[in-house]
């Protein structure tokens, strides 16, 4: 469990606004830079919990991680764009301000009473529980407020990312084999995310998701 | 041993099938294999209903959930598996698909089965989410198997709506592990953990979290709201998927949410999630009754009945009582009945190569074995006796008129439109006039035996239920 407060504040700052900025950003390249250094932050936070406890398994799981989310994911991403010349991002359902203000209502809302309960879950860490909180409802309505199918892909595994900062604070964390299993699970999925985009745009012209429209109730 | 046999099976199979480039090979391996898969299944079944569980290097761990949830697997695996053999073999020739896809089709199928089997037989909790995500990635390129715009639409909205809702889901069952800190446990957390820890669970948290599982795995079991991706996928998937999806991975999710509902009645006591339960499951009935009248094709309406049925065996374990009896065997007949009836609306597919309600006409004409079947199947799913669900219905009703007597009423309105409705559509398809293209030929047995069996099957344990199954049923009911 990690307890060292101003190393983490700036730690867990940067991750909360990497989501903010993915709600701003234009450009398909800036999403995947700023995924890699969202994850970046989460290797930092198993690292420093490595060198806490010294624990093999959590070295073992920082490399596993640092090579998925921080070089492969991003790699995978940076690619889908090339192939595709995606340079922009397809437009949100809301415009930019009103998201900005969702934003902040969300992050009101994780810091509310009404979530007390589980950012005390360790009382010494409440704030940090409450921006990952933050981040997690962040990353949701980034999934659901963007149109294009990378930014849904982008925000997924945001909240991948917010779900284990907060386990992290929380001290959630799993043993070494189950959280192995988790990131070979999240790798074989951004694989086959990465197949589908390729589809998708193969079939469709386009990652605007409001594009199809082959299924009609 | 049994599980040992059924994951190495299920996996040389798929790898088999993955290097041999003999087709009459790949599709004996797939039948023999899914035989022995279901031999097995019901010797581990039984050792159940002997012993009280069955476990294997601590890792594994088989209840009487567990255990009635591998029979459903294998039985409608065996079904869909001997199913596909001709399926695929009609569609190859009307140059649909090549060998190639049909490679492919069995890779993931078994793919699909392992990791259904393997949701319901890990003991810990994260394991078995780890398996339910690897059916959503199985499955994502058997929905999308036709290559088709509308299929590969359908299968990006199942993974997308999905993957959020086991995100969720996942973030749901780490909170339960907050009663852990306690005691300082450590390595792999079983159920059997969780639930010996649910005292220190601060209830608060239980709450919060059984509603992420529920709302995370209801996702994955099609409860509306979050059910928007199941007609698309169900629809546009193969036939014999479509009746693994509906048949069976549906109630694996909802084993996975009945396993949490364990956990947080210990801490909360059982009102909270039997509320849920009402509310979600007539939710599902009320949106799958006012869509009912306005689907399109025949496939949807089959899945509708799916997010119905999913609905009806929620507000049973929401009920509680005599109708958490009813809801688990509301659970297997559904299995079975949804299975037999996807089965056959293959078959009609493979015949006027539509799925539109409008260009289906004359099946009991066309088709007169699998039309037959197809009425039977839509006569039992709605309810109709002598076929459990009748009786079914009328339990989980009886058993809310007492304390929930609005929403029975309620239940039972919208059961009766979706009565009425289905059998709107059921009419125009069986006896309108057949199109003049449409020649009447022998049916395939290979295409009617599947669907024959599991109707056959739901009809007997309608009447008699066999004795180490009925001891599985009581065990369940014994644990809510």
């Amino acid at each position: 469990m990690i307890t060292d407060i101003n190393f983490f504040q700036v730690l867990l700052a940067g991750f909360f606004l990497t989501i903010v900025f993915l709600h701003i950003a234009k450009k398909n390249s800036t999403i995947t830079i700023l995924y890699a250094a969202q994850s970046c932050v989460v290797v930092l936070l198993l690292a420093r919990s490595f060198f806490e406890t010294g624990m093999i398994s959590s070295l073992i799981i920082t490399v596993l991680v640092l090579v998925v989310k921080v070089v492969l994911a991003p790699v995978f991403i940076t690619r889908l764009v090339r192939r595709h010349k995606l340079k922009f991002l397809v437009s949100s359902y809301v415009n930019m301000p009103l998201s900005l203000v969702i934003v902040t209502a969300l992050t009101a809302a994780a810091h509310s009473s009404f979530f007390m309960p589980l950012v005390t879950i360790v009382p010494a860490n409440q704030q940090f529980l409450s921006l990952a909180l933050s981040a997690l409802f962040i990353s949701l309505f980034l999934i659901v407020n963007r149109k294009g199918a990378l930014s849904q892909i982008v925000g997924i595994l945001s909240l991948e990312n917010s779900i284990v900062v907060f386990a992290l604070f929380a001290g959630l964390e799993q043993s070494l084999g189950l959280q192995i299993g988790i990131l070979f699970d999240v790798f074989v999925w951004l694989i086959i995310a990465n197949v589908f985009i390729s589809m998708l745009y193969t079939h469709f012209g386009s990652l605007d998701v409001t594009e199809m429209k082959k299924l009609k109730d | 041993m049994e599980l040992i046999i059924i994951f190495g099976s299920i996996l040389l199979a798929a790898i088999l099938c993955l290097s041999i480039k003999n087709r009459k090979s790949t599709e004996y391996i797939s039948v023999i294999v899914s035989l022995v898969v279901f031999g097995e299944s019901v010797i581990v079944s039984m050792e159940v209903a002997r012993v009280g569980f069955y476990t294997l290097f601590h890792f594994f761990y088989v209840d009487a959930l567990g255990a009635i949830a591998m029979l459903i697997i294998a039985l409608v695996g065996l079904a869909a598996t001997v199913y596909s053999v001709q399926y695929l073999r009609e569609e190859t020739t009307k140059q649909i698909i090549g060998f190639t896809r049909v490679r492919q089709y069995f890779v993931l199928l078994y793919l699909f089965l392992a990791a259904m089997f393997l949701a319901v037989t890990s003991g810990s909790p994260i394991f078995t989410w780890i398996a339910i995500e690897a059916t959503t990635l199985s499955t994502a390129f058997l929905i999308s198997f036709y290559n088709k715009p509308s299929a590969l639409e359908a299968a990006w909205k199942y993974l997308i709506v999905n993957s959020i809702g086991l995100l969720l889901g996942f973030f749901g069952t780490l909170l339960y592990f907050t009663s852990l800190g306690a005691i300082g446990e450590g390595g792999i957390i079983t159920w059997g953990v969780l639930l010996s820890n649910a005292v220190y669970l601060d209830p608060v948290i239980a709450k919060i979290a059984f509603i992420f599982v529920l709302i995370g795995y209801g996702t994955k079991m099609g409860l509306a709201p979050m059910h928007t991706w199941l007609p698309d996928a169900h629809g546009k998937a193969p036939a014999p998927i479509s009746a693994l999806l509906s048949g069976v991975l549906l109630n694996v999710a909802f084993i996975v949410v009945l396993r949490f509902k364990v956990i947080t009645d210990a801490s909360v006591g059982s009102g909270f999630s039997q509320k849920l339960f009402i509310a979600f499951g007539l939710l599902s009935i009320i949106v799958a009754a006012l869509i009912v009248f306005t689907q399109k094709s025949y496939k949807r309406l089959l899945a509708y009945s799916s997010v119905e049925n999913m609905g009806i065996v929620a507000i049973g374990f929401g009920f509680g009582g005599g109708g958490i009896f009813a809801a688990i065997l509301h659970m297997m007949y559904h299995s079975l009945i949804k299975s037999a009836l996807f089965l056959s609306s293959g078959t009609i597919f493979l015949k006027y190569s539509s799925t539109k309600i409008a260009k289906v006409r004359g099946v009991i004409t066309a088709l007169p074995i699998t039309g037959v079947l197809f009425l039977v199947g839509l006569f039992a799913i709605t309810g109709t006796p002598p076929f459990g669900i009748f009786l079914t219905k009328i339990l989980i009703l009886s058993a809310g008129i007492q304390k929930h007597l609005f929403a029975s009423v309620v239940a039972l309105l919208f059961m009766v439109i979706l009565f009425v409705g289905f059998f709107k559509h059921a009419v125009a398809i069986m006896f309108g006039e057949k199109p003049s293209e449409i020649e009447i030929e022998k049916e395939s047995a290979w295409l009617v035996v599947p669907p024959l069996m599991l109707v056959a099957t739901a009809l007997y344990i309608s009447f008699y239920m066999p004795p180490f199954l009925n001891i599985l049923i009581t065990m369940v009911v014994s644990r809510f």
